[in-house]
């Protein structure tokens, strides 16, 4: 566990972030950084505006006010699709998988940055197509093989069940190389196994690739076992921020959990 | 079936990329093609084989697979298809006609890109529409199409019937042509037109295929089947769509002038109307969304259907007893029926119900 945030390069800065929908407030003035690196896990009761925060930093809501600033870049509106070539990969609360698609194809487009092939170099299969598509199948056997998928490589992902289509997710995050990983409830509705298997997998690739890991998590155990740093919100405000143990022992973290009444 | 693919073990990834991985389909196929499709048929076939069955089978498994494109690949709605035919019709009538040097594959090809751009400028509401609206503004295109070759003429080189015979027309299939023994009565015979017809039609079926097995097919179906994800992972939602309705009304302009050329010999925006649009719709539903083998399977289906009624009546009751009134509802009422039965019970239409058959004979006996 990394103990020395305070040394590090922040690679996400949050600056006052303010969203509302319709006038009902999701997030009141959030500011946090994720530094390089950390595992930062954001915590909070149902209806917190965690989702809300992970949407807010790759660009799927656009914050009412407040900067986001990713690597260097400070930006007032991101974009989705800006968000992904700078590096953040994301995964979804409620599964987002390409249901038509198998196992292969959904993390094959998770590489999809990495095809520059026109669609008429693809219809004639001349050019680059072969060897990108060749590359991408490569690197996709491997991220197979470390989250133990060769099996079911070919099934389509409806077919599955609910834990591997969340690590099938994360299979197709992982394929682009991000620099940064936002995984909203990874672990959600899994065995105590399979949650096991998650964490290994998430910590692994903190600490062999160095991805920076943003995750939402409500099992405590878990969220003390993996995270360097850990961000929590209620009602849309941000109540603590610090290491797990300062966390644990800040008393509005402690109201807010045990729902002492606002 | 009686080969399978137990014990085969892809070795490569080159080959598991294949468009046949197995060494048996590769064969059969290529048999079929080159000794059934352009052998024996090309040398056998009767007039009424090649005109009426085999040529329209291909052009509107063409159109299919053009809708299907847009629709079953990408999950957008249209009912532009014919419109976008006759787009492609009239651009090859043009091409052919005005300029002397034109050689039908070069003016097919020309004709799918106009349609093409059409389809792109009236796929343009896609970006910011779905689904049943997305049908109205497709729907533009069609009456686009019939509004714009009715009121200006010279589409149609001033000819007053409205309706412009082709075969007289002199045109080239290849350079060199005359160098052949192939003379232009081959060409314009149902015989030649076959040979065209089949040409263009599986080099588009290779085309389609090699999109759907690279990232460009991906990228469709990741629009198609969430596309909020697909923007997430950094798939530019509008380029791919775009994309799409060019490539769909690509097929669909090829298969216009197909249409034209191969299949009835007149040029006709009155046959490209709306129910030709919703007919190549039903192929695609019949066939199966997003499958190559589908679009082909609904179009041979949808279009076979009365005519095999037709035969089984004048086989059995003798001939000209089924008057075509009978013929048309009774396909009405039977593709309207499986249409029905399909979407409750089996969405993948016959393609969906090839591969489960398939899966069932690979496990027999040993399951169910
Ligand atoms: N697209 C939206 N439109 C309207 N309101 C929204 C939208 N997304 C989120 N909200 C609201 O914002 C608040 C925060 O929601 P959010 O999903 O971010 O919470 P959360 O912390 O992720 O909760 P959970 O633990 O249940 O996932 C909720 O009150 C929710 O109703
Ligand atoms: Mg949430």
């Amino acid at each position: 566990m990394n103990t020395s945030t305070d040394s590090k390069n922040p690679i996400l800065v949050l600056d006052n972030i303010n969203l509302s929908f319709k006038g009902v407030k999701a997030i009141t003035d959030i500011s946090f950084n994720v530094y390089e690196g950390e595992i930062c896990a954001v915590i909070g009761p149902n209806g917190a505006g965690k989702s809300s925060m992970l949407n807010v930093i790759n660009g799927v809501y656009i914050p009412q006010e407040g900067t986001i600033t990713f690597e260097g870049k400070q930006f007032k509106k991101m974009k989705p699709g800006t968000a992904a070539s700078m590096g953040i990969g994301r995964t979804f609360q409620n599964i987002a998988l390409f249901a038509g698609m198998s196992t292969l194809d959904n993390i094959m487009t998770g590489r999809n940055s990495f095809h520059k092939a026109t669609f008429w170099e693809t219809a004639l299969n001349v050019g680059r197509v072969r060897s990108e598509e060749l590359a991408s199948r490569e690197e996709v056997e491997k991220i197979i093989e470390f989250l133990g998928l060769q099996s079911i490589r070919k099934t389509p992902v409806s077919s599955l069940p609910y834990g591997l289509q969340k690590r099938v997710e994360l299979g197709r995050a992982l394929a682009a190389q991000p620099k940064m990983l936002l995984l909203d409830e990874p672990m959600a509705g899994m065995t105590m196994e399979e949650k096991l298997d998650m964490s290994c997998f998430i910590q692994e690739v903190n600490r062999n690739l160095g991805t920076t890991v943003v995750l939402i998590e409500h099992d405590m155990s878990v969220v003390m076992d993996v995270s360097d740093h850990v961000v929590v919100m209620d009602y849309g405000k941000k109540i603590g921020d610090g290491t797990p143990e300062e966390v644990m022992n800040n008393q509005d973290v402690i109201d807010a959990y045990l729902g002492v009444s606002h | 079936m009686y080969y399978r693919e137990a014990g085969r073990l892809v070795k490569s990834f080159a080959a598991d990329r294949r468009m046949l991985p197995l060494m048996e389909d590769r064969f059969v196929t290529t048999l079929f093609v080159v000794v059934v499709m352009y052998g024996l048929v090309t040398w056998l076939a009767s007039d009424y084989i090649f005109s009426a069955i085999l040529i329209p089978m291909m052009v509107l498994g063409v159109a299919t697979l053009g809708l299907n494109i847009a629709t079953g690949y990408t999950g957008q709605l249209s009912l532009g298809t014919a419109g976008f035919m006759c787009f492609g019709a009239f651009a090859a009538f043009n091409l052919i006609f005005r300029l002397d040097w034109m050689y039908i594959p070069l003016a097919f090809f020309l004709a799918g890109l106009i349609a093409g751009l059409m389809g792109i400028i009236f796929g343009l509401p896609a970006l910011r529409i779905k689904g049943f609206y997305l049908i109205v503004s497709t729907l533009a295109a069609q009456f686009f199409a019939e509004w714009v070759f009715n009121a200006y003429p010279w589409f149609l080189n001033y000819t007053s019937s409205g309706v412009v015979n082709l075969p007289p027309f002199h045109y080239k299939v290849f350079p060199f042509q005359e160098l052949t023994p192939l003379n232009d009565a081959f060409w314009h015979s149902s015989r030649g037109r076959y040979l065209i017809t089949l040409t263009i039609t599986i080099a588009l079926i290779v085309a389609c295929k090699n999109m759907v097995r690279s990232s460009t097919g991906r990228n469709w179906m990741a629009v198609r089947d969430m596309d909020i994800a697909a923007n997430v992972i950094g798939i530019s939602v509008a380029k791919t769509k775009l994309m799409a309705f060019f490539v769909s009304t690509f097929y669909c302009g090829v298969a216009g002038a197909m249409y034209s050329y191969c299949y009835i010999g007149n040029l006709d925006f009155m046959i490209f109307n709306l129910r030709r649009s919703f007919l190549v719709m039903f192929m695609v539903i019949v066939g199966g969304l997003g499958s190559i083998l589908g679009s082909f399977l609904g179009a041979i289906f949808v279009y076979g259907w009365p005519i095999l009624v037709t035969r089984l009546g004048d086989a059995i009751f003798g001939g000209g007893t089924l008057d075509t009134a009978f013929v048309e509802n009774n396909s009405k009422i039977v593709v309207g029926t499986i249409i029905i039965v399909l979407l409750i019970r089996e969405p993948g239409g016959f393609a969906a119900l090839w591969n489960t058959s398939k899966q069932k004979l690979r496990v027999w006996p040993f399951s169910k």
